[in-house]
Parts: C-alpha cells; structure tokens; sequence
C-alpha cells in the first residue's frame, strides 16, 4: 500500500510541478515574497512573520489541492485506479502531493523571508512549522471537499454552507442569539405597527427569552469551531503558548482526520466519471 | 471468477445497462458484442468498480477480488511522461517488486513490440503505439482479470494481427480476459465465451465454440434458375429457401436434402454444389443486435 500511494503522490507532484499551474504557484511566491517581505524594508516582527507564511500556506495548500485533485480526477487515471485495492489510496496520494508541493512552495517563502527577516532561535524555529503544518492539512482536507475528485451530489455545498453558517454566526455583534433577539424585536415591533397584536406577542416573548439566554450554548457552538484559530493567533502574539492554546494544532488536526474520513467515505462510494 | 447479479445502471432516464445477470469465467476470454450505445463501456466501469450499479450486485465468485488489468477505450495516459516511466508506474502500482520492475516492464514492451518506443514521450506516439502501450500497461504484473475495452480500435490490420495474437497467448495461459470490440472476425479468432449486448441487454450470450455451431443449414447450388420448382421446395417444409438458384435448407429441413436433390434432378436441374454451413458470428451477431430469436445453448 505504501509503495502505491508513493507511486501516485510523486506522479501527481511531478504533474503538478511540469506544469503552467505549477511554475505559476512557483512565481506567485516569489511575488507575495517581494510584496509581502520586501527586503529593502524593515525587519518584519516574528508574529507577522509567523501569521503571514502561515495564513500564505493555508491559502496555498487550498489551491494547490485543488489543482492536484482536478489532475487526478482526469479519464487517463482509469488505468492506474482499476490497480489500487482501495480508492483512499488516490485519494491519499491527492492529500500527500498536494501537501508536498505547497509545504515546498511555503518553505520557499519562510527561507526567502529569513532574508532581512527576524531572527530564529532553535527553539522558535521548531515551534512554527507544527503551526503551519496543521493549519495546511486542514486547508487541503477542505479542498478535497470543494473539488470534483470527492464532492458527490450536495456534498460540497452543504460542507460549505455550514462553514459560512457558522462564520455568519460568528461575524454577528454580540453572537448569534443577541442578533435573533434583535430580528425577533424587530419584527414584533413591525406586527404592532400594523396592529397584528398576537404576531406581535409571539415575536416579543420570543425576543425576550433569547435576550434571556444571553451568552447561550448556542453562541459558544458558533464560536467553538474557530476557538484554534484564534488560539494560536493570539499565541503567535503574545509569543508564548498556554497550555490550552499549545492544542489547538492538536484540534485542528482532529478536524482534519474528521473531515478527511468524510471525503474518504465519499470518495469511495462515488460513481467515478474522470474528465477526459 | 466474478458473477453479475440483476445489474442495472442509470445515467439519470438513461439506462445504460439493465438487468445483466452474467458469470465472468476463469480463463475464459469473454468477448463483449454490441452496437455502440449498447452498454459495453459501462459495463467495463461498473465491473472495474469505477461505477457503482443502481440494482443488484456484482460479487467475486470465491469472497476475494481479482487483480485488474484496465485498458480504457480512449486512449489517454498522463501529460509529458515517456513509455518506460509510465509502465514503471503502473508496474509500481501492481505491487511488482523494485528488482524486477525494469525487468517486467521489458517482458511487456516486447510482447506489445513496443520496445523501440521505451523511451518516447507518450505525446509523440501514434495511435497504434498508444493502443499497444495501453495494453502493455493493463499486461503489467499478470492482473487476474484484464478487461480490455476495444483494444484494436485504430489499428492497421498487422497490430490487430499482434494484439489478437497476444491475447491468444493469455488464453493458452489460462488468463481470464473480458474484451470489446467491433471486429468481429477477431472475435471469433481470440475469445471462448461471447455475450452480444443490445440497449443495455444481454440478447445472446453462449461459449464461441456452441455460437459457431448455432443453425446448421444445407445450400444447394444448381446451374439454373429454380423459379419453376420453387414452389414445390418451399411446400416441402417450411424451413427450406429458394433464391435464384439455390436452395437453402435449415435446421430439421436438413433431412430433406435427398428429396430436394431428387426434385431438382427430377425437374432437370443440374446441381452443381452442396454446401453443409453454420451460422457466422456476424449472422448471429446481426440477428441478435436486431432482436431476432437466436438460439443459444
């Protein structure tokens, strides 16, 4: 198994890297790197340095999937998966070139950016890259799931919903429950105005129980998906790691082995139609 | 080796294959039949595991399934990789172990006679190179089962020579083979077990070897015209045929061939030939794409 899912990771990186997609994520870099750290400026903070290659490699490892998956969902694979016990091989092999070619492009960047950039100890050096890592697996694994090679039916469309779901819950003032009460008062005051009193009723005992629950599950639940970002963030920041932030790469990677074993399922049971 | 069960596949209204009950046999070479439409190619996908049926199940006959060998009908392979580092791939991927990859992926060039093109980049191959090259790579690492979908389409009549002559090897290996194609004549060269698809139906399915003997006729052949006896031959029985000068007997009319030859002897018709023949596959395969009864064991 290992042999194959090698095989497939280094045709899918070659393919990748041979290519116009792949010499132009190459140039790309070289761009963010003069626009991002302009070596004629000044030394850049370690946490900009930090956040900054860290937020380029989720955004990289996002695109780079996506390139990577559309090769291997492509008709002259037919040949190569009719030899593989398992679909999750391909599928693994999409995961492991894609990381590969974006870790590369990432590493790229951070060494460009030692130029003039701040200056690493050991320590700080071997802190950053499980950071990066966890934060591109997860950006990958969501790749997958936006791509053709694992969306079946609905698929993608109800994974991102959701994600859009509970960032619009998140981006809300005062949580999701404050602004339910808010649209609830709203709208009983608008059944009063056109003299629907029993509407008007209903929306404000709905209003004033939602007030009353305040800062609800409900606002934690919609809060808690993002809680490793924003942990290591303000880790990244404050230059040192609590205890609970020093498992949000933990968390994020749980994500990601979740998500992954959804796209894996999903992978497995579609009807394979490659693009030819 | 793997049985199809009440297998049906949709592509939304369309139903490509409908119902198929079909047993793929070990060391069989089963050849697949039928007009384009008919459902060859999905089959292929649904037993490759490419597609998942709508209805019924396909199960490997001893609980374990086979080791495939995939040749596709197009004739697509990656972008910008030569012959040799492709089949290194596949063979990579057939669990063929490092030391004897080089070795493997000659043995195959050299039965497709590809060797001359090791080094060629797959974009500057012919067609013909790439109709080989497909097969040297679904060859690689003796797969227990090789579906090879139409695998002498664009070639010139001697590589449809050599890709039947390959697969005639396989036979004589007792590999199990299921193939397309619309050659009939290779067919009937190179398979033991044929099954002619119609709109996504078996219509006629037997051993090659019992088709070949399917509906015996007689052609008795005189020097003249048989207009004027034409109606006492075909009131002998109804399976005897008369057109211009012949006369066709079939099946149980067989019997009659002494009585026939003494009518025309009789009427002063010179017989100048009798001809005992059996159906050819493209009789079968004709009256069967057209939904005629034919037969089958």
């Amino acid at each position: 198994m290992a042999q194959r899912i090698f095989t497939l990771t280094i045709y899918l990186f070659r393919s990748l890297l041979y290519s116009l997609p792949g010499l132009l994520y190459i140039l790309a870099t070289l761009v963010l790197w003069r626009v991002l750290f302009d070596p004629t400026q000044g030394t850049p903070e370690l946490s900009y340095y930090t956040l900054v290659i860290g937020l380029f490699g989720a955004g990289v490892t996002f695109l780079v999937t996506l390139s990577v998956a559309g090769r291997a969902y492509r008709a002259a694979n037919y040949p190569l998966l009719a030899r593989l016990p398992s679909r999750v091989e391909h599928l693994t092999a999409v995961l492991g070139a894609s990381l590969l070619f974006a870790v590369l492009l990432q590493l790229l960047l951070a060494l460009l950016a030692l130029f003039r950039g701040p200056s690493l100890a050991t320590v700080q050096a071997l802190e950053i890259p499980p950071l990066w890592l966890a934060v591109d697996i997860l950006a990958a694994v969501l790749a997958l799931h936006a791509s053709d090679l694992v969306t079946t039916g609905w698929s993608r469309v109800f994974l991102y919903s959701l994600l859009a779901l509970f960032l619009f819950g998140r981006s809300l003032e005062g949580g999701p429950t404050s602004w339910a009460a808010q649209r609830a008062m709203a709208a009983a005051g608008w059944f009063l105005g056109h003299n629907l009193l029993g509407f008007s009723d209903l929306f404000m005992g709905i209003g004033r129980w939602l007030s009353s629950a305040g800062n609800s599950v409900v606002d934690q639940l919609f809060g808690l998906p993002f809680w490793p970002f924003e942990a290591m963030t303000d880790a990244i920041r404050s230059g040192a790691f609590t205890s609970a932030q020093a498992l949000a790469p933990a968390i994020l990677l749980l994500y990601a082995a979740v998500l992954f074993i959804l796209a894996a399922d999903l992978f497995a049971s579609k009807d394979l139609f490659l693009t030819e | 080796m793997i049985t199809l069960s009440n297998v049906t596949k949709r592509y939304y209204t369309l139903v490509a294959v409908d119902d198929i009950n079909l047993t793929i046999p070990r060391g069989e070479v089963l050849g697949v039949l039928g007009p384009n439409g008919a459902g060859k190619t999905t089959l292929f996908r649904l037993i490759a595991g490419f597609l998942n049926p709508d209805r019924g199940e396909i199960t490997p006959q001893n609980g374990v399934w086979p080791t495939l060998g995939y040749k596709p009908e197009q004739l697509l392979f990656p972008a910008r990789m030569r012959v040799r580092p492709y089949l290194e791939m596949v063979a990579n991927l057939a669990n063929i172990p490092r030391a004897q990859v080089r070795e493997r992926v000659s043995e195959s060039l050299a039965r497709v006679r590809l060797e001359g093109a090791a080094q060629k980049n797959i974009g500057d191959c012919s067609k013909g190179m790439r109709q080989r090259l497909a097969l040297a790579q679904a060859l690689l690492g003796r797969p227990s089962l090789l579906l090879l979908d139409e695998p002498t389409n664009g070639l010139d009549p001697e590589g449809q020579d050599d890709i039947c002559r390959v697969i005639e090897e396989l036979r004589a290996d007792g590999q199990t083979v299921v193939l397309s194609s619309h050659q009939l004549h290779e067919v009937t060269r190179v398979c033991t077990e044929l099954v002619i698809l119609k709109q996504g139906r078996v219509h006629f399915r037997s051993s090659m070897e019992a088709a070949l003997t399917l509906r015996p006729h007689v052609v008795i052949r005189s020097d003249s015209d048989l207009s004027d006896v034409s109606a006492i031959l075909t009131s002998l029985h109804p399976q005897i045929t008369v057109y211009d000068n012949q006369v066709s007997l079939e099946d149980e009319a067989i019997q009659l061939r002494r009585h026939v030859l003494s009518v025309l002897v009789g009427a002063g018709h010179d017989v100048v030939g009798v001809e005992q023949k059996r159906a050819t596959l493209e009789e079968i395969y004709a009256e069967a794409v057209q939904w005629h009864n034919v037969s089958s064991r």
